[in-house]
């Protein structure tokens, strides 16, 4: 009895799942990201202008969002 | 009214997503109903039939191979095996495959129940190319029977060896008339007390019944028995080993695509189903021969065999972590051995639960069409022991990372029940997509069966989780500006 779906898993051999970034540097990276994003929100912080808003808080956002995410996976909580 | 439209929409784009489309291509064990007076129509007859009944392991395997033929004028494929109600509920593994032919793999099986409270329910075996008349062909019909095996005596002590009774019929069921039957029992050793005798007149070569060799019995061979006729005999045989049943295994699988991690997590209700104690436990007694590892009826060590690459195992019950477990990773297997708080005596219970992480690159592949992936994983991993185990009902999730669509799977097993739920944990808005799928009366010969699910994942929906987090800090970035422009200081304003 052929199968449909063993036979897409057969043909996929040639290109397994690889993640964006490895296991082995999800917490160099994350740690770095959240240490970045701590270091511009502590800047923000000293000068709390409008146009600081999104010179810093948005790239300061963007690193807390990515860091925490491969910092939490970094732990062992594989979100 | 245009934010009505938008509002719709994403309604829509809600409601899409969280009924994942289910669409499997295995036909669930399904089940139908037939009025009480139901007869199977005798269009089969079994020209010859020989039942293997394998009683090596904890629970009987049974293979009845059998050439049948059609006795009809016109072409059948529906062929009938009746099994009694409650026995049939404690049938599992039931398979049926062309005997010259079993590479084509099993045929489709379905559980046909009479209306009324019928003492007899059927396995309907739909042959996949009509047999026209006259012509034969040979199934072979296998299956395990759970819970079957009554300790005898009921109570032991500690160090006794038991032994146990199984009661089967001699004629193999069937619904048809069959020419020439056979029964083969296997025991596990040629310590067997007691069995039924059967009067010689019965058997067609009027010899003693059952012929005995070694621990091989054999029950006839019988001449025309007509369909439905039963002969109950009970045999009696040594078996110092644990009968393990579990109640019910559920078996997480968790994918996480930024992880890069299949995290595995299963939770046993085992229960020995063997002689109960005659006397109190007494710890004196067994540690004394622990170091002579003798046979007994006690569960004292699990051996599960992971795949390779299985990393940060745990074994924790109850009461939390139980450090009497060993981890030997290896490159063709990693061994994880679980010894319990207490050896498992008969009547005795025990629940807990083992969970480890894998790379999910050997079980995820991505297809080359689009953002869809396909996965393979075992249904079934659990412990390997030689007297095997029997699961009365396995409950597997697979929890799909969030925002994954039109799931598709493929199983083997024989599934009672699947569905796609929404399951809600670390980091998750909406929550992930679940899929669900139940096995009843699965045994341990079901351990390399695969499970391929498939999905489609747009690499948007990775980006869910850095988003909704990167939008939180920014709130309180956007936050603490405003709040730090509010002017609180008494007195005039301050004009620069």
């Amino acid at each position: 009895m052929s199968n449909p779906l063993l036979d897409v898993w057969e043909a996929a051999s040639a290109s397994p799942f690889h993640p964006i970034v490895s296991k082995d540097n999800e917490f160099v990276l994350g740690f770095s990201l959240l240490l970045f994003s701590l270091f511009i929100g502590g800047v923000f912080s000293l000068n709390r202008s409008f146009i600081n808003l999104p010179l810093l808080g948005v790239p300061a956002s963007i690193a807390f969002g990515f860091g925490s995410v491969l910092m939490i996976c970094a732990v062992g909580v594989y979100v | 009214m245009r934010s009505i439209a938008f509002f719709s929409s994403c309604l829509a784009a809600l409601s899409s997503f969280a009924s994942a489309e289910l669409n499997g291509s295995q036909a669930l064990l399904s089940r139908s109903v037939l009025p009480s007076t139901f007869k199977p129509p005798q269009v089969f007859k079994n020209a010859n039939l020989v039942r293997n009944i394998n009683l090596d392991k904890a629970y009987p395997r049974e293979v009845i191979n059998v050439i049948i033929e059609n006795v009809d004028s016109k072409p059948q494929s529906e062929y009938y095996v009746p099994f009694e109600t409650s026995l049939l509920s404690r049938v599992g593994g039931f398979e049926v495959r062309d005997k010259k032919n079993a590479e084509k793999g099993p045929f489709k099986v379905e559980v046909v129940g009479l209306d009324t409270e019928s003492s007899t329910e059927f396995f309907l075996i739909h042959l996949p190319t009509p047999l026209a008349p006259k012509e034969q062909q040979t199934l072979s019909i296998s299956y395990s029977v759970l819970s079957a095996l009554t300790p005898m005596p009921a109570k032991i002590g500690q160090s006794d060896r038991q032994y146990v009774q199984y009661t089967f019929s001699a004629y193999s069921p069937s619904a048809y008339a069959t020419e020439k039957q056979k029964t083969k029992l296997k025991f596990p050793s040629g310590d067997v007390p007691d069995y039924t005798t059967l009067p010689a007149e019965l058997n067609a070569e009027k010899k003693a019944d059952p012929q005995k060799q070694g621990s091989t019995f054999s029950y006839g061979p019988y001449n025309n028995v007509p369909a439905g006729a039963e002969e109950f005999v009970s045999v009696r045989y040594e078996f110092t080993k644990p009968l393990t049943h579990a109640t019910l295994l559920e078996r997480d699988l968790e994918i996480s695509h930024w992880g890069g991690n299949l995290a595995t997590e299963e939770r046993y209700w085992l229960a020995n189903q063997g002689a109960q104690l005659k006397n109190h436990f007494s710890r004196v007694e067994w540690q004394k021969t622990q170091y002579l590892n003798p046979p007994s009826s006690a569960l004292r060590e699990l051996k599960l065999p992971l795949h390779p690459g299985a990393v940060d195992p745990y074994f924790t019950d109850d009461i939390g972590n139980v450090s009497t477990s060993r981890f030997r990773p290896g490159k063709k297997e990693a061994l994880l051995e679980l010894k319990p708080r207490y050896p498992i005596f008969g009547g005795w219970k025990y629940s807990f639960r083992v969970g480890w992480n894998a790379d999910l690159s050997s079980y995820l592949r991505k297809l080359s069409t689009g953002e869809s992936y396909v996965l393979k994983v075992p249904f079934l991993e659990g412990p390997r022991i030689g007297e095997g185990i029997a699961y009365a009902r396995v409950n597997l999730r697979v929890i799909l990372p969030e925002g994954a669509t039109n799931v598709r799977y493929s199983t083997t097993v024989a599934l009672v029940d699947s569905k796609t739920s929404v399951h809600k944990t670390f980091m998750d808005t909406l929550g992930r997509p679940t899929l669900e799928l139940s096995a009843i009366n699965v045994v341990d010969d079901f351990r390399e069966r695969d499970l391929i699910v498939t999905y489609d994942y747009p690499w948007t929906a990775g980006l869910r989780k850095p988003i909704v987090l990167t939008l939180g800090l920014f709130a309180v970035f956007g936050v603490t500006w405003v709040l730090g422009n509010i002017d609180t200081s008494i007195g005039k304003k301050k004009t620069a």
